[in-house]
C-alpha cells in the first residue's frame, strides 16, 4: 500500500486527512490478536458476528438474520475497496430484529469488508458495531430504508492502533428514521465518510464524539442531502484534541431544488485540551430551495474558565472539574443512542478515555 | 410564494442601468499574452529595469501555473490569448480645465453619478466646493486619468497616486511593499495581475497622520475585451489612518471581460486601514450572456502591534466573483473585520467571504457575511478562521447569513476553522431563511406595495453592513440592493 494509491490532502476533501497514516496502519506486521471479541458484546439478545481481519469468523459468530453474501460499494476513494463478501440485514415489511452487535478485530496489515442493510417498509433495526485491534480496517456499508423504517446505528472506534476507516450510503425512504451514533475513543486514526439521502419527511440524525490524544488523527466528512421535502437532519458533533492530535469535522447539509421544508441543523463543537492540538471544523450549507430552516452553530476552545472556577469554589478539585466538564461536553453526542445498555458502554468508554487523557 | 404581478415581472426584466460604452480613442497592447505584452506594457510605462524583471518573474511563473477549479463557480474556460492585456486612452492624462477633459469621459463620469462639483473638482474649476471631501482617483481602463485633491494630501505627507507614478516617483517604497502581502506565486490570477497589471493606486499614510479625506477610485472596464489589472497598494504607517473606498461600474458588453485585481493592504503599529468596495460591474444578462469574471485577490497584512484593518463590501455585479478580502493578523493585539452583502441574481455566481489568520497574540476578527441569491444564481460564502499555535486569546466571532429569494436560486456555506490554540474561542453562526410571508404581510398591511416591503426586509437584513460603509457609499449600496432585487420576489 503506497501514499500514491490514496486520496491527496491536496484534495478539497481530504484537505485534513492523513494518508501517510493509513499506509502505516496497512503496513503493520501481523501479529496474533490479543484482544478476545467476547468482551466487546454488551448484554443484548440477538446476532453476534465476529469479523476478524475483513472476514466473518463462523465459528465465534451467531449470525441469526444476518445473511452473508456479494455487496456492491460506492464509488469513493477508500469505500470502492470493500466491495465483495460481506454481511447483509435484510428485514421483511413490519419486522423488527433483534439488535446485530459486528466486532471487527484487525491484527494488523489491511482488510477490507462491506456491509448492507435492507429494511422493507416499518421494519425496524439496531446496529451495534465495535472496532478494536490494530491494522487497517476499511469498511463500506449501504443502508436501505422503506418508507417508515426505522434503524438505529451506534459505532465505536476502539482499536489500539492503526487505522479505521468507514464509507456509508444511506437511502431513506419517506417518513424513514436513521439515528447513528460514533464514538472514537481508541488509539487509531479515523476516517468516517457518509452521504445520508432523506427522502419525504424522513428523519436523519448523524453525529457522535471523536476524543483524540497523541499524534491521532480522526476526522468526519458528512453529507446529509435532502431530496424530498420535509425532511429533518440533526448533525450533533463533538471534537476533543489532547496532546498533539487533530479531530476534524467537516459536516454538510444539502437541499435539493423542491425540498421545501426542509430543517437541517448542525451543531460542530471543538474542545482544547492541550496547546498543541489541534481542531478543525467545517460546517458546510448547500440550498437550493428557498422555504427552508437550515442553522449551523459551531465553536472551538477550551474549557469554560469561569465553570472551573465555580466548581473550584465548591470544593471540586480542579482535576475533577476538569473532567466533569469535559464529560458533560461529550455526553451529548452519546445521549442521542437510544438503548441503555449501548449508552452506558459508550459513555463509559469515553470515561475511560477521559480518566487517561486528562 | 405570493402571486406574481406585472410590475415585479416589469422590474426584474429591467436593464442594466450603467450599461453603456464610451467611444474614445484607446490606444492598444497587441492582442494575446506573451513575454513581448510584459515588455510592452512595461515601456509603456517607462518602468525601471527591476519592475520589468518582476513582472518576467511572474508571468513565467503564471505559464506553470493551472486555474483553480475548487469553488463552487461555473467558469467557461477562458482564453488568454483572446483579450487586450492593456488599453490606454489617448486623451492625456493630466488634465488642467474642465474643457480639456474628453466630452466622452465627461459623459462618462456623469453616468457614474460622479456628482457635478466632484466633476468640477476634477477638472479644477474655480470656486468649486466638495460637499464631502472625497479624493478621486478615476481609472478609466488602464490608466488613471485624474487625480484630484492632491496638493492637499501632500501637505498632509500622504502620498496617493495611480501606481505607475508611485513606480516612478517612489521606486523604493514600492519595491519595499510590493507582492509582501501577495506574493507573486500566490495564486494563478494574483500572477497573472502581477505580470500585466496596467495600472491602478498607491497610498501610503506616513506615521501618525491621520488622512485628511476618505480617498476614492472609480475603477470602470471600457474597450471591449480588455482585461483589466489593477495594482491597489495602501501602506499605512504606524499611527496613521486612511479610510479607502472603491466603487465600480461597467458597460454593457457581450463577452465576457476578465478582471483579475489584486489589492494590499499593508498596516504597521497601531494603524488602522478601512477598505470599503461596492462593486456593481455588469452582471450579464438575464440568461446570463456576458458580464464580468471578478476574479479579485485582496489581503490586508496587519504587521504592526494593535493594527486594524476593516473590510466592507456591497457585491450586487459581476457575472461571477471569487473574491476573498483577508486579514493575515500578524502583530500582536490586531483586529480584522470583515463586512459584506453579496446579491446574486439571474445567473450571477458568486463565491466569496473571508480568510482571517491568527498569527498574533490577542487578535481578534468579525465576520459578518449577508448573502441575498434570486433568480437562478448562487451564492456561496467560503471563509477560513485559522489559528496558530502561538496565538493565545484569540477571539472571533463569525456570522454569515442566507436569504433566499426564490425556489431556483442557491445559497452555500463553507466556513473552515482551523484551530491550534486552545486560548481561542471562536463562534461561528449561521443561518439560512426566506423572507418571511409574515413580515412581508405586516410591511404590505402597513400600507408598502410588495417592492417596497421586499427591500424593506432587505435592507434590515442588510443593515449590520450597510452601516458600516462611509455614508455616500450607503447611500449607493442601498439603491443597489433595491436595484438589484426589485421584482424578484412576488
Amino acid at each position: 500500500m503506497s501514499v500514491l494509491e490514496l486520496p491527496s490532502v491536496r484534495e478539497e476533501g481530504w484537505r485534513w486527512s492523513d494518508p501517510e497514516a493509513i499506509a502505516a496502519a496497512a503496513a503493520m506486521s501481523w501479529s496474533d490478536a490479543p484482544v478476545d471479541p467476547a468482551d466487546y458484546f454488551l448484554d443484548l439478545p440477538g446476532a453476534r458476528i465476529v469479523v476478524r481481519d475483513g472476514e466473518v469468523d463462523q465459528a465465534a459468530s451467531d449470525l441469526h438474520r444476518v445473511t452473508l453474501g456479494h455487496v456492491e460499494a460506492a464509488e469513493h476513494a477508500l469505500g470502492r475497496r470493500t466491495a465483495g463478501p460481506g454481511w447483509v440485514l435484510e428485514l421483511a415489511e413490519d419486522a423488527a430484529a433483534h439488535p446485530v452487535q459486528i466486532v471487527h478485530v484487525s491484527t494488523g496489515g489491511s482488510n477490507h469488508f462491506a456491509g448492507a442493510i435492507r429494511l422493507a417498509d416499518d421494519a425496524a433495526a439496531q446496529v451495534v458495531e465495535t472496532y478494536v485491534g490494530a491494522g487497517w480496517a476499511n469498511r463500506g456499508l449501504s443502508v436501505t430504508l422503506g418508507k417508515a423504517a426505522r434503524l438505529m446505528r451506534a459505532v465505536r472506534l476502539i482499536q489500539a492502533g492503526g487505522f479505521t476507516s468507514l464509507r456509508e450510503d444511506a437511502t431513506l425512504g419517506q417518513g424513514a428514521s436513521l439515528v447513528t451514533s460514533f464514538l472514537g475513543a481508541g488509539a487509531a486514526g479515523t476516517r468516517i465518510d457518509a452521504t445520508i439521502v432523506a427522502g419525504e419527511g424522513a428523519f436523519a440524525e448523524y453525529g457522535g464524539a471523536l476524543l483524540s490524544a497523541g499524534e491521532q488523527r480522526q476526522e468526519c466528512a458528512v453529507a446529509v442531502r435532502h431530496a424530498e421535502p420535509n425532511g429533518q437532519s440533526h448533525q450533533l458533533w463533538r471534537a476533543v484534541a489532547a496532546d498533539r492530535s487533530t479531530a476534524s469535522l467537516a459536516a454538510r447539509v444539502e437541499v435539493a431544488r423542491h425540498a421545501q421544508k426542509a430543517d437541517g441543523e448542525q451543531s460542530l463543537r471543538g474542545l482544547l485540551l492541550k496547546r498543541t492540538a489541534t481542531v478543525n471544523l467545517k460546517p458546510e450549507l448547500e440550498i437550493f430551495a428557498d422555504d427552508v430552516k437550515c442553522a449551523h452553530g459551531a465553536t472551538v476552545g477550551e474549557l469554560d474558565a469561569r465553570a472551573l472556577f465555580y466548581m473550584q469554589s465548591r470544593g471540586i478539585p480542579r482535576a475533577r472539574a476538569q473532567a466533569l466538564l469535559t464529560r458533560a461536553f461529550v455526553a451529548d453526542a452519546l445521549d442521542r443512542i437510544g438503548s441503555v445498555v449501548v449508552r452506558e458502554a459508550f459513555v463509559a468508554d469515553a470515561d475511560a478515555w477521559l480518566a487517561a487523557a486528562l | 410564494m405570493a402571486t406574481k404581478n406585472a410590475e415585479a415581472h416589469a422590474a426584474v426584466s429591467k436593464k442594466y442601468e450603467w450599461g453603456f460604452a464610451t467611444d474614445i480613442e484607446q490606444d492598444f497592447a497587441p492582442k494575446g499574452l506573451s513575454e513581448d505584452t510584459v515588455r510592452y506594457i512595461s515601456a509603456k510605462k517607462g518602468e525601471p529595469e527591476w519592475m520589468l524583471d518582476w513582472r518576467l518573474k511572474a508571468f513565467r511563473l503564471w505559464q506553470t501555473m493551472e486555474a483553480p477549479d475548487w469553488s463552487k463557480l461555473n467558469v467557461p474556460p477562458i482564453d488568454y490569448q483572446d483579450a487586450y492585456y492593456y488599453a490606454e486612452p489617448k486623451a492625456k492624462a493630466t488634465i488642467k480645465s474642465l474643457d480639456d477633459l474628453d466630452p466622452e469621459i465627461r459623459r462618462t463620469y456623469e453616468k457614474l453619478g460622479i456628482p457635478i462639483e466632484e466633476q468640477k473638482l476634477l477638472a479644477n474649476v474655480e470656486g468649486a466646493e466638495p460637499p464631502r471631501r472625497v479624493a478621486v482617483d478615476a481609472v478609466f481602463d488602464s490608466v488613471s486619468v485624474a487625480t484630484t485633491f492632491r496638493k492637499e494630501l501632500e501637505a498632509a505627507g500622504v502620498i496617493f497616486r495611480s501606481i505607475s507614478e508611485a513606480i516612478r516617483e517612489y521606486p523604493d517604497l514600492v519595491r519595499k511593499w510590493l507582492g509582501k502581502v501577495v506574493p507573486q506565486r500566490d495564486n494563478y490570477f494574483a500572477t497573472l495581475n502581477s505580470a500585466v497589471f496596467s495600472d491602478g493606486t498607491f497610498v501610503y499614510v506616513p506615521e501618525g497622520v491621520r488622512c485628511p479625506m476618505e480617498l476614492s477610485t472609480y475603477f470602470r472596464i471600457n474597450a471591449e475585451n480588455t482585461g483589466q489589472f489593477e495594482r491597489t497598494l495602501i501602506v499605512a504607517d504606524k499611527g496613521a489612518y486612511v479610510s479607502y473606498l472603491e466603487g465600480c461600474t461597467a458597460p454593457m458588453r457581450d463577452e465576457n471581460q476578465l478582471h483579475a485585481a489584486v489589492v494590499e493592504l499593508v498596516a504597521l503599529d497601531d494603524a488602522e486601514i478601512k477598505y470599503s468596495t461596492v462593486q456593481n460591474w455588469y452582471p450579464g444578462d438575464e440568461n446570463g450572456v456576458g458580464g464580468i469574471y471578478n476574479f479579485v485577490t485582496k489581503r490586508a497584512l496587519c504587521q504592526g502591534r494593535n493594527s486594524k484593518v476593516s473590510w466592507t463590501q456591497v457585491e450586487t455585479g459581476s457575472a461571477i466573483t471569487w473574491k476573498y478580502p483577508s486579514c493575515v493578523l500578524a502583530g500582536d493585539g490586531s483586529v480584522g473585520e470583515f463586512y459584506s452583502v453579496a446579491v446574486t441574481n439571474n445567473r450571477q455566481q458568486a463565491d466569496t467571504g473571508t480568510k482571517m489568520i491568527h498569527l498574533g497574540k490577542n487578535t481578534r476578527s468579525t465576520i459578518v457575511s449577508k448573502g441575498i441569491s434570486a433568480g437562478r444564481s448562487d451564492n456561496t460564502y467560503r471563509g477560513l478562521v485559522r489559528v496558530g499555535p502561538t496565538a493565545e486569546n484569540v477571539r472571533n466571532f463569525t456570522q454569515c447569513d442566507s436569504l433566499l429569494l426564490s425556489d431556483q436560486c442557491g445559497a452555500h456555506t463553507v466556513p473552515y476553522i482551523e484551530v491550534r490554540n486552545p486560548s481561542a474561542q471562536i463562534e461561528h453562526e449561521a443561518t439560512t431563511s426566506k423572507i418571511s410571508e409574515d413580515q412581508l404581510f405586516y410591511a404590505m398591511s402597513r400600507g408598502l406595495d410588495q417592492e417596497a416591503a421586499v427591500a424593506l426586509i432587505v435592507n434590515g437584513f442588510a443593515r449590520e453592513v450597510l452601516k458600516q460603509l462611509p455614508m455616500e457609499f450607503a447611500v449607493e449600496a442601498q439603491k443597489l440592493l433595491g436595484i438589484s432585487l426589485e421584482g424578484s420576489v412576488g
